[in-house]
């Protein structure tokens, strides 16, 4: 699996099928309901997280805790390396008479140091996991999905019945339903 | 299904839904600038010519146009420093450790409090750097090869410690507060009509689209980023705590230090992001979003944080007699009845006695008093560092040497210009930025705390 999660990008889709909701509630429910009846979900958009919908989608635990780790000790190891090879090795400094090695005073620096390593490495890859690029197209499938609006997106496979994923979303009151399929929406 | 709480206000009032939270907290991006913004603006501006003209000065006759001198070496600049970076360390921690308590009245305030601190650290940094007096060869504080100049830097110094703290504060509380505007950016780009509006917000907005695996992990990387921040937070008012207790002047060498400084740091953040929000609320109709309950919350944490400063000084007095170090216990009698009293009992009536006031309701409650108490502890905690400073310094072990310090024209310029700094991009940021955190605000709305 490469860093980048294709899942997101809307390019070279089978058609999908769209259900727009403005209440929380309902899209939870007609999620749940499409789960429950085995349909994969391509993806929920909404304009704020709603907790759980991640779970019911099947969308797995992310890495991130572990790069961040990652990205701390290798901060750690950057800084640590710096301050030996300038303190230490290059050109010890008499301050004081003190032994030049290892002090406590180079905690401050290796802590800074560690945090900002794990900071901007963390970002980058979540970034890059994201898609999120500057000047990056927007695909967007509907111009409120950022305001007030929540989507669930159901990529069609030969073995999906459009006519039964439709009348689940129908139930749960879906504010528009919609085809997507080439980068044309068609109300239905 | 609602969830209702029968004992806890509601956060956001007036019934809002999602797109009305988007109406009304997006309302000053999308219209034309207000006539308070453009007054408010143009002020700002003159201040900030101030700051030019003081920094302008200084650069052309030299660093002698400060009243600094033996033996008071740091003064308005230092102090000035101290206070817009406690200022500056309480915007994330704010946001960070609130999120970290799962503090949902955090997400009203948490905005503007982090983008108080990047401003107020760009204000901080402006002191430090030109009181180099050769700011052009201010690179000598990096860590760079001996033959750019200076030698290696050296890594048992706090003013080293703070270059590296401060900097990557500066870094990762924008980059905490940039992640967590890439939503509301991506809202804003979809609702501006014009083609370079949208360009420039659809830059920044780096594609999102609301996707439910992008939002599980950005969530965890806010969490993560708050983590981060919270000690640092912590770290980097400790190292410029040290830089005055690692040294043997008496009123600085003290242990107590640290923690006292992290308070005094929360303390008159929160009086700073009072002093903006108790505006902000009323001048661009947030009354539903920064209620009463988020103002009461602000105003508890004062009090407590008031106290905490008012204990480090009476401990500090304590510790100084308790020695039995005469030069300590002078320097602390010196700071209470000496030339400076004025500047002593300042800083004591508005940082210990005034947020007492906070332990009645109607006074966390009234808008009007909150802004004039969120003035007083900030004046309190200017003097604060005056005292520390300044009183120290001006009473050395050998008195012959001692001298009375005022600051000079340029130095009172240059301190009033950057608060010109700091609303000029206050301001803009209110003009061209969702001052409140639109996306998580709609994820509460129908919660109570």
């Amino acid at each position: 699996m490469g860093i980048l999660d294709k899942n997101l990008s809307l390019r070279n889709r089978n058609k999908m099928l769209i259900g727009v909701w403005e209440d929380e509630d309902s899209l939870v429910a007609a999620t749940s309901e499409l789960v429950h009846n085995g349909i994969k979900i391509h993806d929920v958009y909404t304009p704020y997280p709603v907790h759980g919908l991640d779970r019911i989608i099947g969308v797995r635990r992310s890495k991130l805790a572990r790069i961040a780790f990652f990205c701390a000790i290798t901060g750690l190891t950057l800084v640590t390396t710096m301050i030996w090879y300038m303190y230490v090795h290059d050109w010890p400094m008499n301050i004081g008479n003190k032994p030049v090695r290892f002090t406590p005073s180079w905690a401050p620096i290796m802590f800074e140091g560690t945090v900002l390593c794990t900071a901007f490495g963390m970002a980058f890859f979540f970034f890059w996991r994201n898609r999120l690029v500057h000047g990056i197209k927007n695909e967007l499938l509907d111009d409120r999905q950022t305001d007030d609006r929540s989507i669930i997106a159901v990529e069609l496979s030969e073995n999906m019945d459009q006519n039964s994923i439709l009348e689940t979303m129908k139930k749960h009151s879906p504010v528009e339903l919609r085809e997507f399929h080439n980068g044309i929406q068609t109300t239905l | 299904m609602i969830h209702d709480s029968i004992i806890r206000d509601r956060l956001v009032t007036g019934d809002k839904t999602a797109a009305d939270v988007t109406r009304d907290i997006a309302r000053p991006i999308l219209n034309k600038p207000s006539s308070a913004w453009k007054i408010g603006f143009s002020l700002s501006i003159v201040f900030l010519g101030i700051f030019v003209a003081s920094l302008f000065y200084t650069l052309w006759t030299g660093i002698g146009v400060w009243n600094i001198n033996k033996s008071v070496m740091w003064g308005w600049d230092i102090t000035n420093f101290v206070f817009w970076v406690g200022i500056g360390h309480a915007g994330t921690l704010i946001s960070a450790v609130l999120l970290l308590f799962r503090q949902k009245w955090r997400m009203s305030i948490n905005r503007s409090a982090e983008a108080m601190t990047i401003f107020a650290v760009i204000c901080a940094a402006m002191f430090p750097v030109f009181h180099m007096g050769r700011v052009w060869v201010g690179y000598w504080a990096l860590p760079l090869p001996n033959a750019f100049g200076s030698l290696w830097v050296n890594f048992n110094s706090p003013l080293l410690w703070d270059v590296f703290a401060i900097s990557t504060y500066f870094s990762v509380s924008l980059l905490f507060w940039y992640i967590g505007l890439i939503p509301d950016i991506a809202t804003i780009r979809d609702k501006v009509k014009g083609k370079t509006e949208k360009a420039i917000y659809g830059f920044f907005s780096m594609g999102w689209t609301g996707s439910t695996r992008t939002w599980a992990r950005y969530e965890l990387v806010s969490l993560i980023l708050a983590g981060l921040s919270t000690p640092l937070v912590l770290s980097v008012h400790t190292i410029v705590s040290t830089d005055f207790a690692t040294s043997v002047i008496p009123g600085w060498h003290t242990t107590i230090f640290p923690p006292y400084f992290v308070a005094g740091a929360i303390f008159s953040g929160f009086g700073m992001v009072a002093t903006l929000l108790v505006v902000a609320r009323k001048v661009m109709n947030y009354e539903n979003y920064i209620t009463i309950g988020h103002l009461d919350a602000m105003t508890k944490i004062i009090m407590v944080t008031g106290s905490i400063v008012g204990i480090a000084y009476l401990t500090e007095f304590f510790i100084a007699w308790y020695s039995g170090v005469e030069y300590e216990q002078y320097a602390f009698t010196n700071r209470m009845f000496g030339p400076y009293w004025w500047a002593y009992w300042s800083m004591m009536t508005c940082n210990l006695i005034a947020p007492q006031v906070f332990w009645f309701r109607w006074a966390r409650t009234t808008p009007w008093f909150i802004f004039i108490m969120s003035i007083v502890v900030n004046v309190g905690m200017w003097f604060e560092r005056f005292v520390i400073i300044v009183t120290s310094l001006h009473r050395d072990y050998l008195p012959s040497s001692w001298v009375m310090y005022a600051g000079s024209l340029t130095e009172i310029g240059l301190f009033l210009g950057t608060f010109g700094i700091f609303f000029t991009c206050f301001f803009l940021f209110a003009k061209f930025l969702p001052v409140i955190n639109m996306a998580e605000v709609k994820s509460i709305l129908r919660n109570r705390e």
